[in-house]
């Protein structure tokens, strides 16, 4: 019931099918950001006039391009909204409807234009900076989007969950872009607490993982095609996981399997996949992909945990023991390890041992 | 969902032990056998709707009872509601109003100049109360619960730190996916597919199916006489597997040591807590789980109930060494009652309830609880 509409609304903000989204946009946009801008409307106030005929031929544009907004009629409302700020050049409600119409129907530099207006008579304005910087992203003046989204977002423009989705993701494509993997990585963290599973995003999402500046609308068609496809491009998978594991390592297991399926011999991939099956007490399924990830590369530590959580599941005392004290003999404190050792124990009839290794466990906790 | 979100579903660190029924229920243990030929075949001739009560009817009639069928409430039969028309409370500036008329209820927040009321769609819990709330297609966790104890409403525990600047914070806390399907899943019966909520096609409480995985397609291959289809015996559990069975719900002990909860809120875990015993251990089935709780029938609240349980390891004629390699003491200061001094009562805090504590020890006067 959640979920469904927030994939819904990414597939919309993310797609670059544009050629079918925008000639939905003005409405889908119109709609996404009447919130704020109800919000925004009681912020800046009524214009003031200087006498009651400019005034009352102000309220009959602005009343005529809103309902010619509301009718869908674009031109007709960005040439009433025209005229009205004409009448009223610090009417900044219509400055921002205009910049918002032009954007929805794709003319990013007037939308920019406008929005100018706005943020020269409202600095700082989070919403008008957010769309700016949407518009700057579509004309490709990306240094300017980042600026306007990032200051956007911090002067709380994300904060209105309809308009979060588009806000962070764009914003999330532009740290990339600058280099700012981590800061990015944050910004699609949102979208794996929500349980978003889109290509596009699982594209942007990985190049991000794997510190590649290009543009998920830049990235070759060919690869994503392949995106498209899940089954096709490494990382992407594994990535998105590790976000999800976060919320829930049954949540990232169909990712890391997918990962598998894109790399078989992609050993940190078994690794990880047997460490999330652990973790979700899979502990049969575990044991094969943590064997596959050793045969690849024996001392991966996520690996042998998962392996000899396992194996001691399954009553194997004598190897359990084994892969478990490598893994001890590197770090003693290692809590799954000793978590391992304590079920096996337990599993085994060893009250006592299990007693004090699950008293090492509760001891590292303090 | 009590204790609820902030305590147990918040798994900041995301090790959420997914969902699934808590206590094993097994049929061949307490219930009929489940190959009855000659009662289906009496159903058959009856031409009833076959339900896992045809055969099963002495574990189905005890289980209507028991917490666990009831961890949801259906929204046109809540007896919590239904006693109680009208609910209300003033905290923190804003007034709360539960009312229910013919057959619906609502739940109403106000700051005084303007009120916010949504319906009630589902109601987590059979004592205690706390409603989640939907609002512009989220969930939300109201932000007062009903609490038999007072028998009214309180703040809901762990929201008692919210500090809501609107009427829809002041409503409830917003809570995420993950947190939603957790909850619904420990509460109710197909309510996800995968990791996709399914409200559509849940239903309230544990039904049978919610533990006992495939007992659908048992029930339809018994209607045909075929009874070679059953579902995985859950009496075969060993005392490790059932903690983790039942802890998919109440937490296992890998889940909280992971999450590093700490603190008298943790006594809400019994699985986990039972493993911090000295006397636990996995292949034992006297320290089972289903060794003292019959999950198909209300919880005994009669401490002398639980004497045998624990005179099956602390008997007179079991007090030498035992292969396991621990003795076993017996106790020198009563002979019955064993749980009221070794398990001791814990008031959860903000949870308006007592919670017996399940790791089972010599406790000492005065002693800090042990976490």
């Amino acid at each position: 019931m959640l979920v469904a509409p927030i994939s819904e609304a990414v597939t919309k903000i993310v797609s670059y099918r544009k050629q079918q989204i925008r000639a939905r946009r003005v409405a889908n946009s119109t709609g996404l950001w009447l919130p704020i801008l109800l919000v925004f409307a009681l912020l800046i106030g009524g214009p003031g006039f200087g006498n009651a005929q400019q005034a009352a031929q102000f309220d009959d544009l602005a009343g005529r391009a809103a309902a010619a907004r509301d009718s869908g009629n674009v031109p007709l409302a960005v040439e009433l909204y025209g005229q009205a700020t004409q009448l009223k050049p610090d009417w900044a409600e219509g400055w921002f409807y205009i910049g918002l119409l032009q954007y929805g129907a794709n003319n990013f530099p007037a939308a920019i234009d406008a929005l100018n207006h706005v943020l020269e008579l409202k600095p700082g304005a989070a919403p008008a900076l957010a769309l700016r910087g949407l518009s700057e992203y579509e004309t490709g003046a990306y240094d300017d989007s980042l600026r306007d989204l990032d200051e956007g977002v911090k002067k709380g423009a994300a904060n209105e969950p309809r308009n979060e989705q588009i806000i962070r993701y764009h914003l999330a494509q532009m740290l990339a872009r600058a280099g700012r993997f981590q800061d990015a990585m944050l910004q699609y963290q949102f979208f794996a607490s929500k349980h978003i599973d889109d290509p596009d995003l699982l594209l942007g999402l990985g190049l991000a993982g794997m510190r590649n500046t290009t543009l998920p609308k830049d990235f070759p068609a060919e690869g994503r095609e392949l995106v498209e496809r899940y089954p096709t491009v490494p990382n992407l998978h594994f990535y998105y996981g590790v976000l999800l594991f976060m919320h829930g390592p049954d949540l990232a297991i169909d990712q890391f399997k997918s990962e598998v399926e894109v790399a078989p011999s992609n050993a940190a991939a078994h690794a990880i996949l047997a460490y999330a099956l652990m973790f979700a007490g899979r502990f049969a399924e575990a044991q094969p992909e943590a064997e596959a990830a050793l045969a690849r590369v024996p001392d991966i530590e996520m690996a042998q945990i998962a392996l000899g959580r396992s194996l001691a599941e399954a009553g194997d005392v004598k190897r359990a023991t084994e892969v478990l004290n490598q893994v001890l003999k590197r770090d003693a404190d290692n809590m799954e390890a000793h978590m391992a050792l304590a079920a096996m124990y337990s599993r085994t009839g060893k009250r006592e041992e299990a007693y004090r290794e699950r008293l090492v466990c509760l001891g590292m906790q303090k | 969902m009590s204790g609820w979100f902030a305590l147990g579903c918040k798994s900041s660190l995301g090790r959420l032990a997914a969902s699934a029924g808590v206590a094993a229920l097994i049929w061949l243990l307490w219930g009929f056998p489940s190959g009855s030929p000659q009662l289906a075949q009496t159903a058959k001739a009856a031409a009833a709707p076959v339900t896992c009560a045809t055969c099963h009817v002495g574990v189905a009639t005890s289980y209507a009872h028991a917490p666990m069928r009831h961890a949801l409430e259906p929204v046109e039969n809540d007896p919590v509601l239904l006693t109680h028309p009208r609910l209300t409370v003033e905290q923190g500036g804003y007034t709360y109003t539960v009312e229910t008329k013919d057959g619906k209820s609502t739940y109403t927040v106000s700051d005084g100049k303007d009120s916010l009321t949504v319906p009630i769609h589902w109601m987590f819990g059979q004592k205690s109360q706390t409603w989640v709330l939907e609002k512009d297609g989220s969930l939300y966790e109201g932000l007062v619960s009903y609490f038999p104890r007072e028998n009214g409403l309180g703040t809901t525990p762990g929201d008692g730190k919210t500090d809501p600047k609107n009427l829809i914070e002041a409503m409830g806390r917003k809570i995420t996916p993950w947190e939603t399907l957790q909850c619904f899943n420990c509460h109710a019966t197909a309510a996800s597919e995968g990791a996709k909520l399914t409200l559509d096609k849940m239903r309230p409480g544990l039904d049978c199916d919610r533990c006992h995985e495939g007992a659908e397609k048992h029930m339809a291959d018994a209607a045909r006489d075929n009874f070679s289809t059953l579902p995985k015996s859950l009496k075969k559990m060993d005392a490790q597997d059932t903690a983790n069975f039942c802890g998919q719900c109440h937490r296992t002990w890998d889940t909280v040591i992971r999450n590093n909860w700490k603190g008298t809120v943790d006594v809400r875990f019994q699985p986990y807590r039972l493993e911090n015993s000295k006397c636990f251990v996995g292949n034992d089935p006297r320290i089972s789980c289903l060794a003292c709780h019959n999950p198909h029938q209300p919880v005994n609240h009669d401490d002398a109930f639980y004497d045998a349980k624990c005179q099956a390891c602390h008997g007179e004629a079991k007090t030498t060494a035992v292969a396991a390699g621990m003795a076993i003491k017996s106790c020198s200061v009563a002979k019955d009652k064993c749980v009221s001094c070794h398990m001791p009562k814990v008031e959860l805090p903000g949870g308006h309830a007592i919670f017996t504590d399940h790791m089972i020890r010599v406790v000492k006067a005065g002693e800090a609880y042990p976490d």
